[in-house]
């Protein structure tokens, strides 16, 4: 089994570069690092970047996960190999494009594209986004998935995961002991990413960065909520490319490993949000 | 007694006042919180602001002190008037420039401008630089004095001040625990002689130190620790001549009763006990 270390970017295409960027950094709330023609790389914490738009096909995204070691990594390559899942090694270019010294790129049962990588490279520099938009770090991603319970089997057999929680067949992941969950899998029609989440400070922080979205005219389709799964507040609005964004704060934390028990909640409007916030999300629907 | 509960702003004169601006947003690293036809506020901390740089004489300085009532302004304009300072209530344009309700403003004994202000506006906002610079707050200011010993008596047997420590003859001056407010330096002149921002830690000294240096920022002192306080610090220089000092650690004077100040030498070794020597006049023989 391959053991993932943790979270650590994701990589959505756009049509639309210069529009992304600002949205990155002025609407989200991160910090530019890096801006060529072809990509922009954005900062949350202490990591060199959680967030790129790649000029190109929205339909072109990827999610990054960092392994331990190159022991780790190897054995990952191996255990793929078995199951018969063709991984993809990264060229030296496209590693430097990552800023990993490695990586190889899989695709999980619904055709989502996932990086493995090995050795991303951390910043010493503290975050200071434009905006003060109270961000912490990246928290967690949500996919859509299409194979049912071979994404499941994929995420959990494959890849380590642990099922924290269930609402319906949407399965709340989590694979270090931070966090309640990691990754979300939604049922959907088509794959893709379906939100890419946030930490922020606090609840002033939350409800700030609500106000500050109204006034900027930015799509909110979700909350300000409390989800029953994880406890975490949260508020999710529309990015580019059909890609959502959301602020979380608060929430259990870290998972007891020895005592937690996967809970099964109904798939209805109360299992997503315990305060009744409606939702415009296809997948919560 | 004129009883002054903290030190609320500066307001500086300038011929360059986007210059000005600049330098107090890109460099000394304050947040706009607005912007007249002739003026500009910074915030540096939770006030609404802490620094004013208006269209005028580079020569004017103001520094403004808190009352805690109403009537301490009428007390304290019948104590100065007794001692032959002429004393000008604030009209109520004045006071709304200053973001106060009420207003008297007097030379000090050198001639500095003081004004004494009650209810000086705070903001539900808290403050963030548009660079990193880790400031935590506006904390004291230094005051050019042509006599140090005649001036002590104003500050400590006319207003309520405290010597916490002297360099020479140049008094530390505290109001509350923090180590000091006001520090007063032997001049030919009126005006304030420097202008402290507190920071984080040691790491945000050094950072600026670095990052202003890029930028040829003319250093003039440190980076150091202060054998009085305790604080690490740098000084720099900023438009108009002015000296912006960063400083962190301060120490803070807990038991009033215990407490003895001390005397150091007139001398680098006074100012710092790394052994930085000042560029600063006022710090030299």
């Amino acid at each position: 089994m391959i053991t993932i270390e943790q979270l650590r970017y994701v990589r959505l295409g756009t049509r639309d570069l210069p529009a992304a960027a600002d949205f990155a950094t002025r609407i989200l709330g991160l910090q530019l690092v890096e801006r060529t023609p072809q990509q922009a790389t954005f900062r949350s914490d202490f990591r060199d970047h959680t967030l790129v738009y790649v000029a190109g096909d929205p339909s072109e995204q990827a999610v990054g996960f960092e392994l331990r070691d190159e022991d780790a990594f190897q054995a990952a390559l191996a255990a793929l190999a078995e199951r018969g899942i063709q991984a993809t090694p990264g060229t030296a270019e496209e590693a430097a494009l990552r800023k990993v010294k490695a990586f190889a790129a899989v695709r999980d049962p619904s055709g989502n594209r996932i990086e493995l990588v090995l050795r991303p490279m951390q910043s010493g520099w503290r975050f200071h986004p434009t905006r003060d938009s109270g961000v912490t770090g990246l928290e967690a991603v949500a996919l859509r998935g299409t194979a049912g319970e071979a994404d499941g089997d994929f995420w959990t057999r494959l890849l380590g995961g642990r099922v924290s929680d269930w609402v319906g067949d949407a399965a709340y992941i989590r694979f270090d002991g931070g966090a309640h969950h990691r990754l979300a899998v939604h049922p959907a029609a088509t794959a893709g990413v379906l939100a890419v989440e946030y930490r922020v400070e606090g609840v002033n922080q939350l409800m700030q960065n609500k106000y500050f979205l109204q006034a900027s005219q930015v799509r909110i389709v979700h909350g300000p909520g409390r989800r029953p799964t994880s406890e975490q507040m949260f508020l999710t609005f529309a990015g580019p490319d059909g890609v959502l964004f959301s602020y979380v704060t608060e929430g259990e934390g870290a998972i007891d490993e020895a005592r937690h028990r996967p809970r099964q909640f109904p798939r209805e409007r109360g299992s997503f949000c315990s305060w009744g916030s409606e939702s415009a999300i296809p997948e919560f629907a | 007694m004129i009883r002054l509960q903290d030190v609320s702003y500066v307001r500086l004169g300038t011929r360059d006042l986007d210059g000005a601006a600049q330098f107090a947003t890109d460099y000394l690293g304050l947040e706009v919180a607005e912007r007249t036809r002739d003026a500009v506020y910074f915030k540096s901390d939770a006030r609404e602001h802490t620094l004013c740089y208006f269209e005028g004489d580079p020569a004017l300085h103001v520094a403004a002190f808190e009352v805690a009532e109403r009537a301490d302004l009428d007390d304290a304009a019948a104590t100065l008037e007794r001692l032959g300072h002429a004393v000008a209530r604030g009209t109520p344009e004045e006071a709304d420039r200053r973001k106060v309700r009420d207003f008297v403003a007097f030379r000090d004994p050198t001639g500095n401008l003081i004004e004494l202000v009650w209810r000086p506006a705070f903001s539900g906002r808290r403050y963030h630089g548009v660079r990193d610079a880790g400031i935590t707050g506006f904390s004291h200011i230094g005051l050019c004095s042509t006599d140090p010993v005649r001036d002590e008596a104003f500050w400590t047997k006319v207003c309520n001040a405290k010597v916490s420590d002297r360099i020479g003859d140049a008094p530390l001056l505290r109001i509350d625990e923090v180590h000091h407010t006001i520090a007063l330096f032997p001049s030919t002149k009126a005006g304030i002689q420097h202008i402290n921002h507190q920071v984080e830690t040691g790491d945000d000294i050094m950072r600026s130190f670095h990052f202003l240096n890029d930028r040829q920022v003319r250093m003039v002192f440190g980076p150091g620790r202060h054998p009085t306080s305790s604080a690490r610090f740098l000084y720099f220089e900023g438009p108009d001549g002015m000296v912006f000092e960063y400083s962190s650690g301060v120490g803070s004077i807990a038991d009033e009763l215990l407490y003895r100040e001390r005397q150091f030498p007139f001398e680098p070794r006074g100012f710092c006990q790394w052994g930085a020597k000042p560029d600063i006049q006022e710090f030299r023989k």
